[in-house]
């Protein structure tokens, strides 16, 4: 296993941009299927407006995406206070590829099944790994 | 210290995003006030409630605040990964003032014009630094 707690958040980031494309490719072929053109898109036209126009499983990319992009920037924030105060044990670096890797799970599970119960799981499991790297980081921060 | 040059654009892009603040506001309240939006006695609605309420061009402000909470956040979290290890001069530093002066242009296009392919195309040219500041950022934590 790499010895820095930012190896996780490193892999995180690059799975983001995976996401990205991958949600890019699907979208475009939907797009072109629906018969929508970017070229005469109305100005100001957004991703959300695509709700409803194109199938669910092509969007759910699009949330997972946008989902990458709300609590794992806590976590970001986590580990670096952590690796700047620290905090970087064999416990807060499980911890954290533990969250990694529930979140790709949670990405890939997002993007195709997408069933509701299972998702909430994986959801709640990396953010009680997430939880417990905030409390590990208050007590480093503060120690 | 060293490696850290990178972080002037991550200074640069935060700045810019509260210029976006102020550009949000100093907009939506003036066309709140033409719509007679009564603020004061509104509960619990958000900015979203505005896009039925107000011109397009006077949210697309707010659109573009709310991209800059997206996007970026990574960006933040790797170019300071990068400072951290030490490999935020050089071209990773060059590779965040790429990403930073594009994402401006994204931000004026979107509060201009706002032409989807336009605003499409900066995106994903912006991108393209990220994910080699990603993948840079990888092999330095990852493969080491």
């Amino acid at each position: 296993m790499p010895e820095s707690l930012l190896a996780p958040g490193a892999v995180l980031a690059l799975w983001t941009l995976i996401m990205l494309f991958w949600m890019a490719a699907t979208r475009f072929s939907a797009m072109a299927k629906a018969g929508v053109d970017i070229n005469t898109a109305p100005p100001g036209g957004r991703g959300v407006d695509l709700e409803g126009a194109l199938p669910p499983a092509t969007n759910w990319k699009s949330h997972n995406y946008t989902h990458l992009l709300e609590q794992p920037t806590l976590f970001y924030a986590v580990i670096v206070f952590l690796h700047l105060s620290g905090g970087s044990t064999d416990l807060t670096r499980g911890l954290a590829w533990a969250y990694v890797v529930l979140r790709i799970v949670h990405s890939l599970w997002q993007a195709t099944v997408n069933r509701i119960p299972l998702r909430f799981g994986i959801f709640l499991l990396s953010t009680l790994c997430l939880f417990a790297l905030s409390a590990l980081a208050v007590i480093a921060t503060l120690g | 210290m060293e490696g850290n040059a990178i972080l002037g654009p991550v200074a640069a892009l935060a700045l810019w995003t509260m210029v976006m603040w102020f550009w949000m506001y100093a907009t939506r309240i003036p066309a709140m006030q033409r719509a007679k939006i009564d603020a004061v006695n509104l509960v619990g609605t958000t900015g979203k409630s505005l896009d039925e309420m107000l011109p397009p061009n006077v949210q697309w402000k707010a659109h573009n605040y709310n991209h800059l909470m997206e996007q970026p956040t990574l960006f933040y979290a790797v170019a300071l990964a990068l400072a951290v290890g030490g490999m935020g001069d050089g071209l990773n530093a060059q590779l965040a003032w790429a990403y930073v002066g594009l994402r401006i242009v994204h931000s004026l296009i979107q509060v201009t014009s706002n032409r989807v392919l336009w605003r499409f195309a900066v995106f994903i040219l912006a991108s393209v630094p990220l994910l080699a500041l990603c993948i840079h950022a990888f092999m330095a934590f990852v493969l080491h």
